[in-house]
């Protein structure tokens, strides 16, 4: 096969089925694949599992739906097929798009859909600007897919569609509060209504407790990355780089706590009063069952207005977590740690895994607190905490 | 090429049955899309590819 791609006879087309382009640009760079891939992150092509391969011939035609790399020299490549399908055009899966189009036209789908206010066709606006819109457009495409869930909202696709782009929200300039955890709760929901969906079961898994992972997502990456360097090449930056929970492996028992102590028992730290650091929590799954474990992610943000910036020189960033009795956690204490530069205004995000007991019912909190050195604008800096109660659902089985 | 290409097997440890959706047919044409290309940005289509013989891969890098 390899041949016959190098001799022109057999092209490769990828499509990824992941939120983020630039890590299988990573994936491409490190493994050598020269093959045009390319992204769709609402699963247009609606992949109910990856991976799938499938072989069309020169035109267009579908010759085989399960090819055998063993065999595809003889069953695929060297065979010439002549006989033709009809002649009428195959169904488009990006109706919004035509072959040849730069870009869709968002003024007329909106129109089209302010008019016609149907789900299928609310959707296919929010499709168009979910693909084609860019960052500047990622709002547009919320409300888009909201307008259709709201007319059906029972439908699955757009469900997940819409996390999809709450969780880009996130990870762009234009991020809200609660983009993150909407992100997850969607996912959540279009997974119920549809359990047999692998990728959308992946996307909470990826971010979501360890004794519900099928395996490491990203453990790849930094191995990756240390290769390509050595080659002399430059890695290809991440714009979002995996997380704690994207590199952790699947465990089959929850951890034995960690031994560490609360540094600030008696709470004698002056808070945080001027909000110069602000604390974001995601709870995936945001729901927890007895007996089940989730994780949670704090992120923890210097609020540019008042141009606060961690100071690194002195003691590293912790996060306690005080479990109720009954609660396990995996890890009580994180420790940040900071590079060597002295001065840094990057968001900071920890997680970490709770599990509940068996009898667990109804709402419960979390008491948690950062400890942490910052400054302000002005150049005055503090020891400060930051209380951060962190509030779980209990589901019922 | 070829480390590239079994690379590329490398990464597909099982391919699953083909679950319900995303149905192509034998026989039959498969269906066209547009998508952004990955390294560009630019849309790219199936139909592009039109007078090639094509392996068509979905896949994911986790």
């Amino acid at each position: 096969m390899a041949q016959a791609v190098k001799e022109g006879k057999l092209l490769i087309l990828g499509i990824t089925q992941e939120q983020h382009p630039d890590r299988c640009r990573l994936l491409a760079q490190w493994k050598g694949f020269h093959w045009p891939i390319l992204h769709d992150p609402i699963n247009i092509m609606g992949a109910p599992v990856v991976p799938i391969l499938v072989a069309i011939d020169e035109q267009g035609i579908v010759r085989d739906t399960k090819p055998r790399l063993a065999t595809i020299e003889t069953t695929f490549i060297r065979p010439a097929f002549t006989d033709a399908t009809s002649s009428d055009e195959p169904p488009r899966l990006t109706p919004f798009l035509s072959p040849g189009q730069a870009h869709p036209d968002f003024d007329i789908l909106h129109a089209s859909a302010e008019k016609e206010n149907l789900p299928r066709v609310w959707r296919a606006l929010a499709d168009a600007l979910a693909l084609w819109g860019g960052e500047k457009r990622v709002s547009a495409a919320i409300d888009a897919y909201t307008q259709a869930s709201k007319l059906d909202p029972k439908d699955a696709v757009t469900l997940f569609r819409l996390g999809v782009c709450y969780r880009r929200r996130y990870d762009s300039v234009q991020r809200q509060a609660g983009d993150f955890q909407a992100a997850i709760n969607l996912w959540s929901r279009a997974v119920n209504l549809d359990p047999n969906q692998y990728i959308w079961r992946r996307r909470v898994q990826q971010y979501g407790p360890r004794l519900d992972k099928p395996y490491s997502f990203y453990d790849w990456v930094n191995e990756a990355e240390r290769v390509i360097a050595a080659r002399g090449e430059k890695p290809v930056p991440l714009a979002v780089r995996p997380g704690g929970a994207e590199f952790a492996y699947p465990v089959k028992e929850f951890p034995a706590q960690a031994r560490a102590r609360s540094p600030d028992s008696e709470g004698k730290i002056n808070r945080d009063k001027h909000g110069l650091i602000r604390a974001e929590v995601t709870v995936v799954p945001q729901g927890v069952r007895p007996g089940r474990a989730t994780r949670i992610h704090v992120v923890l943000r210097p609020d540019a207005k008042q141009k606060a910036h961690w100071n690194n020189e002195a003691e590293p960033m912790r996060l306690w977590i005080d479990a109720p009795g009954g609660w396990q956690i995996d890890e009580p204490l994180l420790t940040w740690k900071a590079g060597k530069i002295a001065v840094t205004e990057e968001e900071r995000s920890l997680d970490f895994e709770v599990k509940a007991p068996a009898n667990a019912k109804g709402r419960i909190e979390l008491r948690a607190y950062a400890l942490y050195n910052v400054c302000d604008g002005g150049g005055r800096c503090w020891f400060l905490r930051l209380d951060i109660p962190i509030e779980l659902q209990v589901r019922e089985n | 090429m070829g480390k590239a290409i079994a690379a590329l097997l490398g990464c597909i440890l099982a391919v699953p049955a083909l679950a319900e959706g995303y149905a192509p047919k034998v026989g039959e044409r498969h269906a066209e899309f547009t998508l952004p290309d990955i390294q560009t940005g630019k849309p790219v289509s199936l139909s592009d590819f039109r007078g090639k013989k094509i392996l068509l891969i979905q896949f994911a890098s986790w």
